[in-house]
């Protein structure tokens, strides 16, 4: 019998107690399996996004220019507008740009879905008037970061009065030869270089835990398997029935975290990121990813099965010795003390220092980051040493030991939550700054020639609401800054915008609100990615409290079930159990949480903070509650383990 | 007469088609210690199990100071058998989270003691039992033996009014089974405890004042000073 099909007959010889232990197996690796896949698609759908805004920075033409390009930021009823100009120089066919079937020739206007529908929503002269032209065609996802875009391909003679402008975002009409395809926005480089910390965040925790899950699979075989080698198997063999068995049910659970993470795309691809929900097809990493992680998976578990069972093909008995561990060293703690007191020393300098300043910053919060997952044994395994001496019932003795047993493991299962309660905590006392130039009014600046100055001024008088007036004119190069202040009326300024493009086209008119409006769509996005991180995490947590639950109950069936004879209580066993998931994930989670927002603090603007604070602990809660739930799940195998072992082992 | 301590009367189960016990009557007095004795399947740690309240028979009564036992109900069983009975098993029954004087005290703590005032009485089994200075160790530190004794204490703790032993020497040598087993019967009769132990090891059982011995669910030998009539079996060559 080789390894393979003795594994298929030990797996299936399992009864009913083995079965659950192989159902939560396969469930830990098949959620393992779907949130690593969400880590790594993440990545690839970012670079997705990245990629398709590439097409918008001009990429000037190595030798001949076949046509030319203006690509320009303008703004309608609040949201962001990209407007890519585009001429045809006759010399050579000019490339055509993604998402659409030709170059667009003069008085042609592609609009994205988005914008065509607000087109037809928004009256002509706060939208449709700057383009003067009826939209020809829709614009394809390929042109598109996401589908709530507004962007907007114009066609233009050559001789346009658009190729000569000078817009306030510092764009230049560009010769071009093709459409770029590696210069994405710099904003993508940011949110992918978030997204590569996101990722660390949550791979790192899994990959432990994916391990972890190969434990519940050695923990019910390991009586069998001593058995296995006292009836003569030779260490090799044991190994590699056992490591047959476990990637057997892994790569099962693998292909089905693949599949529920198919199913679950439609629902990440909501997930709104820079103003809009993603396509689907982003989410969908390529092939050889879903191969590697499908492959990985299993193999990551068959090698975490192999250190599990040392003790076994150690010993022909299989028995663990417990002993008092050794402890884990205080200076942990004053590593982690270090970075926060640096952190809070430094908190008013940095906006001083500039750019040094910034780094000076991230690595300090990089360096409590690290001290947090270094001292967190070590606070667990102080926990258990404080609630077991201060114990005078049985459950949390038994709990405090436990965690100081094992500090290690209890670690694992909040890890993810503490690290990334961390960075919720910091970034929920963070409130983007909504006021821009002032409460009720806003400070628009337009770029136009110097003749145009008095056009733009009768406009200011018919166009805006009363009040508005022009603050101030600088002349550069017959190209004129004219700043007007004006109350906030979004469907006027619009309109103003209009006439402005009407009077200098290309040249969109930019208000202090709007740049403001960039910064806290970054921000935005920056909490909604921790929210998702956390989320992430507490699933881990609770799929990880689910797997460490049963195969500590499976690790000591024999003494449960005696203690059970006895007229041990289960309630005992089980309060233990919950206080021993419980204490970490409070203290260590709520800690890290507390110090997030304690080293906030200096920077909170105070305001806007009461409804983040409001999600940020409902979806601690629904953690903490989830979180304990999962390790409740053990319960019905405790309750089996505790009434059907006789005195005696089988 | 010495006062019964523990009795079951008539008790008979079924595990399916199976009949593990066909009527069993046994009485234990006060300070008395029984082996039951029989070959593997006979029946005796049913009846062991039926006896303690951790099974129900089918039928019969099981009485403790002649309170019904097989009539309570599971919590009610747990607690009788937490507070009133004593219990060492082959091996595995301590926790090897807690230190040896904890899980001597576990007892008492199940039962509301508080932690402070159930140590002391955990570690006055120490010394007699021959572990003074084990108390801090953790199990995963202790001899087989020793485990034993330490299993031994706990059982006693809570003076139990019966110590059930199921092969309480399975799984230690010749030497160290006749020392444990020595203690054993001494310390039970020192706190006036009754003893009831299965083996199917002779030289074990000889430690006891009376032997039963199991056959297919009947009581067919019962030898010693405290011995009932033996039942006659009622179906020829059943033994």
């Amino acid at each position: 019998m080789n390894a393979v099909t003795l594994a298929w007959t030990l797996l299936r010889g399992g009864g009913r107690k083995g079965m659950l232990g192989s159902v939560l197996t396969l469930a830990a690796v098949g959620v393992t399996t779907t949130l690593l896949m969400f880590a790594v698609a993440g990545n690839f759908a970012f670079a997705d996004r990245a990629e398709r805004t590439a097409w918008r920075t001009p990429v000037p033409a190595g030798q001949v220019e076949t046509a030319r390009q203006l690509s320009v930021l303008d703004m309608v009823d609040g949201r962001p507008m990209t407007v890519v100009y585009l001429t045809a120089t006759g010399s050579g066919a000019p490339p055509v740009p993604p998402g659409m079937d030709g170059f667009p020739a003069p008085g042609e206007l592609w609009a994205s879905p988005e914008l065509a529908a607000l087109l037809e929503r928004l009256p002509a002269d706060q939208l449709a008037d700057r383009f003067d032209a009826p939209v020809t065609g829709e614009l394809g996802d390929a042109a598109l970061v996401h589908g709530n875009e507004l962007v907007a391909v114009v066609g233009v003679a050559s001789d346009s009065p658009v190729l000569s402008a000078r817009p306030l975002d510092g764009e230049t009409v560009v010769g071009i030869s093709e459409f770029g395809t590696d210069a994405a926005s710099e904003t993508y480089r940011l949110y992918q270089s978030f997204m590569a910390v996101a990722t660390v965040l949550m791979v790192v925790p899994l990959l432990v835990f994916g391990g972890a899950a190969a434990r519940l699979t050695v923990a019910r075989r390991d009586q069998r398997l001593a058995s296995l080698r006292l009836v003569g198997a030779t260490p090799g063999q044991v190994v590699r029935v056992t490591v047959a068995e476990a990637i057997l049910t892994a790569l099962v659970g693998a292909v089905a975290g693949a599949i529920l993470y198919t199913a679950v795309m439609p629902l990440l691809a909501r997930i709104p990121i820079d103003g809009g929900p993603w396509f689907v097809a982003d989410l969908w990493p390529p092939l050889w990813a879903t191969g590697a992680v499908i492959v990985a998976v299993p193999l990551l578990v068959g090698l975490s099965a192999v250190v599990g069972l040392r003790r076994v093909v150690i010993s022909p008995l299989g028995v663990a010795r417990r002993q008092t561990p050794p402890g884990i060293r205080a200076a942990r703690l004053l590593v982690l003390v270090a970075f926060v007191g640096a952190f809070l020393f430094m908190s008013s300098r940095f906006l001083g220092m500039g750019a040094l300043g910034s780094l000076l910053m991230l690595v300090l919060l990089a360096g409590v980051f690290g001290a947090i997952n270094l001292v967190g044994p070590w606070v667990v395994s102080l926990l258990g040493r404080v609630t077991a001496l201060a114990a005078r019932r049985p459950a949390p003795l038994l709990a405090g030991r436990r965690l100081v047993d094992d500090p290690r493991s209890a670690w694992r299962t909040v890890a993810g939550i503490a690290l990334t309660g961390f960075v919720a905590g910091f970034t929920v006392l963070l409130s983007p700054q909504l006021t821009g130039y002032a409460e009720d009014r806003t400070l628009l600046t337009v770029s136009v020639p110097t003749t145009q100055v008095e056009a733009v001024t009768a406009s200011v008088a018919t166009v805006l609401p009363d009040g508005a007036k022009v603050t101030g004119t600088n002349e550069v190069e017959g190209v004129s800054l004219v700043d007007v202040e004006t109350p906030v009326d979004s469907a006027a300024i619009d309109r103003f915008r209009t006439e402005v493009a009407q009077i200098a086209p290309g040249s969109p008119t930019m208000g202090t609100d709007d740049w403001v409006r960039f910064d806290d769509q970054l921000f935005t996005d920056v909490k909604t990615g921790v929210l998702v991180v956390l989320c992430v995490s507490i699933l881990i947590a609770m799929v990880s409290a689910a797997v460490s639950g049963a195969s500590s109950v499976l690790d000591r069936r024999q003494v449960y079930g005696l203690l059970h004879l006895s007229g041990t209580p289960m309630k005992v066993l089980n309060s233990a159990r919950r206080m021993e998931t419980l204490l970490p994930l409070a203290v260590m989670g709520g800690g890290s949480l507390a110090c997030g927002m304690l080293m906030a603090m200096p920077f909170s603007s105070g305001g806007e903070i009461a409804g983040n604070l409001a999600l940020l602990f409902t979806v601690v809660g629904f953690g903490v509650v989830g979180v304990v739930g999962a390790s409740a799940v053990s319960r019905p195998l405790l309750a089996s383990v505790m009434r059907n072992t006789p005195p005696r082992p089988d | 007469m010495t006062e019964t301590v523990l009795s079951g009367t008539g008790l008979e189960k079924r595990f399916g088609g199976t009949v593990a016990l066909a009527g069993v009557d046994l009485s234990i007095r006060r300070g008395e210690t029984i082996a039951i004795m029989g070959p593997s399947g006979s029946g005796k740690s049913t009846l062991l199990h039926c006896l303690a309240g951790i099974m129900r028979p089918d039928r019969g009564e099981v009485t403790l100071l002649g309170q019904r036992v097989d009539t309570q109900s599971e919590a009610q069983r747990s607690r009788l058998r937490r507070s009133r009975f004593g219990f060492l098993f082959q091996f595995g029954q301590l926790l090897p989270e807690l230190t040896a004087e904890e899980n001597v005290a576990l007892p008492l703590l199940l039962d509301g003691t508080p932690k402070p005032k159930a140590l002391p009485p955990a570690r006055s089994w120490f010394g007699p039992l021959g572990l003074a200075g084990l108390e801090r160790r953790r199990p995963g530190e202790l001899s087989g033996g020793e485990a034993q004794r330490v299993a031994l204490a706990r059982a006693l703790v809570t003076g139990p009014a019966v110590v059930f032993a199921d092969e309480p020497t399975g799984a230690l040598d010749q030497a160290n089974g006749a020392e444990t087993m020595r203690i054993l019967v001494e310390a039970t009769k020192g706190q006036d405890s009754c003893l009831v132990l299965v083996t199917h090891d002779a030289s074990v059982a000889a430690h006891c004042d009376r032997k039963v011995e199991v056959r297919d669910g009947r009581l067919v030998v019962d030898a010693g000073p405290g011995a009932a009539k033996p039942e006659l079996p009622q179906r020829a060559g059943a033994w």
